[in-house]
């Protein structure tokens, strides 16, 4: 079964940025939402949202680090 | 259902008191027995992430039988004896976790049918006035949602898969309902008893309120909870399921046999 690689974002406390803490593979939204509470369970974390690698728009250059991952279809 | 609320198991009439000893062994048996079954798909699951999910599960599962276990502190009961000292006949936990889940398609329907059961038992005691489980459960009931969410979204995949893991899954499934079924809604004099003292729903509200959440899950592989039957051939009343228990490997790893000699409390 295909899987697709998905983003972690995260913060702590309600004011803080959301920060990008990882990612997981998952074959559909709801496995990607459990494999990342489950895996990034070592902080209690405020707020916890996952996005589809393949959903990010590069702004201002696509050969960034995370740009550039997510323009060769969602692969790692 | 709830009233004025009961602060400790001492205040209950001695039948009430007797059939709240049983649900919380029940439940916490069940839930150590989950956990166990769960971990023993750290390695061997479909996919890296599956495994930390399961692993994970596995420490919720016996975090929430750590904390109901203690609860029998109020029925002049030592948690330490009943967690490392008892036999395999003398547990409390679903028949269906007496032997470990054989492949995915087992824990993917353990997850939902088995683990589904004992989240409806503990929403129906946290709904009930056992103020102990109205102030404990909730916590339980809210890490148990991402169980659920793995259960469900793992059960929609392989019933919409290959032909094959639709007849696992189906079978796994038909395997597990009727002994669960009868587990988490007796029909006995115990159960009887602590619906009428406001502890916890009455084994047909407990039904209805099981086959409202996993009934649409198992629908798709046309099983109907509302005509599944709950087997109970050799009732044991004093522990809430039928005869036999868990595996002696099981029993083991669970009292934590093998390094007895280390305990510390």
């Amino acid at each position: 079964m295909h899987e697709a690689v998905y983003e972690v974002f995260a913060r702590k406390e309600r004011g803080e940025p959301l920060r990008h803490i990882g990612y997981v593979d998952a074959m559909d939204d709801a496995l990607a939402r459990v494999y990342a509470w489950k895996t990034y369970d070592e902080e209690r974390w405020f707020e916890m949202c996952v996005v589809p690698r393949s959903s990010i728009i590069p702004v201002n250059r696509t050969d960034g680090p995370f740009a550039a991952a997510a323009l060769r279809g969602g692969g790692q | 259902m709830s009233g004025g609320g009961v602060e400790t198991a001492g205040d209950l009439a001695p039948e009430a008191r007797e059939g709240l000893r049983r649900l919380v062994i029940a439940l916490a048996d069940a839930k150590r027995l989950m956990g166990l079954r769960y971990s023993d798909w750290l390695l061997g699951a479909p996919s890296i992430e599956t495994g930390i999910a399961a692993s994970s599960m596995a420490q919720d599962e016996w975090g929430h039988a750590r904390l109901l276990y203690a609860m029998l502190k109020s029925f002049d009961m030592d948690p330490v004896r009943v967690e490392h000292e008892r036999a395999s006949d003398e547990y409390c936990s679903p028949d269906a976790l007496d032997r470990p889940f054989g492949d995915w398609a087992d824990v993917v329907a353990g997850g939902v049918v088995i683990d589904g059961a004992i989240s409806t038992c503990l929403r129906s005691f946290a709904a009930g006035s056992y103020e102990p489980a109205r102030s404990r459960v909730p916590k339980m009931l809210a890490e148990e949602e991402f169980h659920w969410d793995m259960a469900g979204a793992w059960y929609h995949r392989l019933a919409n898969a290959s032909d094959e893991a639709r007849a696992r899954l189906r079978d796994s499934t038909l395997e597990m309902l009727p002994s669960t079924l009868a587990w988490m809604a007796p029909d006995d004099a115990a159960a009887k008893v602590l619906s009428d003292a406001g502890l916890a729903d009455a084994p047909g509200a407990i039904r209805s309120s099981f086959e409202a959440v996993v009934g649409p899950v198992v629908a798709e592989l046309e099983i109907d909870l509302s005509t599944a039957e709950s087997r109970s051939e050799g009732w044991d009343e004093s522990r809430g399921r039928g005869p036999g228990g868990p595996d002696d490997e099981a029993i083991e790893r669970a009292r934590g046999d093998r390094n007895r000699m280390l305990f510390v409390e």
